[in-house]
């Protein structure tokens, strides 16, 4: 990542800098409200998730999904700690229900949970490669800006997004399988 | 599709009710960490929109899109929907406006415009799903997971262009 970073960055720069010198910095302090933007938004969208998990975390009901995605999670993720299992099963769910904005943040604490290392583990690969490639099973963002064009059929692309999302969750989950081997039966956490 | 949320807010509300729980105090406890959670994202999220932003405008993408366009051309996936694979893994919103270009200058229903909603709804912002995933941990090197990702998306574009052809 740092030598990608680095190596697109500075090409971008003297590009840019050949090109048209004055905006260098507007750009780049453009991009860092930018961000700063997006950060402010993510924490108006987490703070409703994460405190509505912690109300389901408290009574239980976190802990019953995990035992009903138990066997489904052990197959994916192999042997994790009872914690990143509850966040990773209201990871699943949120997945499966296609609230986007809630799967973020149980999977950013399932990571919190399973990483304690600099080179990423097997469940945490897997968990990433779930998210990037199982996304909204009704791509409602795509569907309200068609509608909103003046489509004949907004929701004529439900069935080959569906397919995709399929073939792409399918091939990521085997890649990781091919790229990690199985889950081990004993891991350290 | 309308009802999800909000049953889901209800249901879990109600429950703890039942259950005894002390509903308000529990969420202020998890809503409080969202502060943390986007404040270790910020500063991966700025170098990502430096880099996205600095390629745009200094029109290098346009030339790496014309570079890497040929092996596309013959599966029969069309330029504008390249680009909108390319930026896709980076900015979500940038995307967005990528994809509104196309329903605009093809119709929303030509073959065009119907691949470019396949690929936006059945893909997903690889990169920065990676720098807010892991920017409260330790890791450095992640390994296989961003190129599967990547490989899938790609995979994903190009299924979604012969899906539309088909469909």
């Amino acid at each position: 990542m740092n030598i990608v970073w680095t190596i697109i960055t500075v090409s971008a720069i003297v590009a840019l800098t050949y090109i048209n010198p004055q905006s260098v910095l507007t750009v780049c302090l453009d991009s860092s409200s930018q961000a700063l933007k997006t950060a402010l938004e993510l924490t108006a969208v987490y703070c409703l998730w994460l405190g509505l998990f912690k109300v389901a975390e408290e009574c239980r009901l976190v802990e019953k999904l995990s035992k009903l995605l138990k066997p489904l999670n052990k197959k994916l993720y192999g042997n994790i700690s009872a914690a990143a299992a509850n966040y990773v099963s209201l990871n699943l769910a949120s997945n499966m229900l296609g609230i986007g904005n809630a799967a973020t943040p149980s999977a950013i604490s399932a990571i919190k949970e399973m990483e304690h290392d600099t080179v990423l583990s097997r469940a945490g690969a897997m968990l990433f490669v779930v998210n990037a490639t199982s996304v909204q099973l009704v791509p409602t963002t795509v569907i309200g800006l068609r509608a909103s064009m003046g489509s004949a059929s907004p929701a004529d692309i439900l069935l080959p997004n569906l397919l995709s999302t399929f073939i792409t969750s399918v091939v990521g989950i085997a890649l990781v399988f091919v790229a990690y081997g199985k889950p081990k039966e004993k891991q350290l956490i | 599709m309308n009802y999800i949320v909000p049953v889901l807010l209800i249901a879990v509300l109600v429950y703890g009710l039942i259950k005894k729980v002390n509903v308000y105090d529990s969420f202020v406890l998890g809503a409080k960490q969202s502060f943390d959670l986007s404040l270790s994202v910020f500063p991966y999220l700025a170098a990502m929109f430096i880099m996205v932003n600095c390629l745009h405008e200094s029109g290098l993408d346009t030339h790496i899109i014309r570079f890497i366009y040929p092996p596309f051309q013959l599966v029969g996936v069309p330029c504008e929907v390249v680009q909108l694979m390319l930026l896709r893994p980076f900015s979500g919103s940038g995307s967005l406006a990528l994809l509104t270009d196309v329903y605009s200058q093809y119709g929303v229903d030509s073959y065009v415009g119907r691949c470019a909603s396949v690929i936006m709804g059945s893909s997903e912002t690889v990169f920065y799903v990676a720098s807010v995933y892991f920017a409260g941990t330790k890791v450095k090197r992640t390994g296989m997971a961003i190129p599967i990702a990547l490989f899938c998306n790609l995979l994903g574009g190009v299924a979604a262009c012969l899906l539309c052809r088909i469909m």
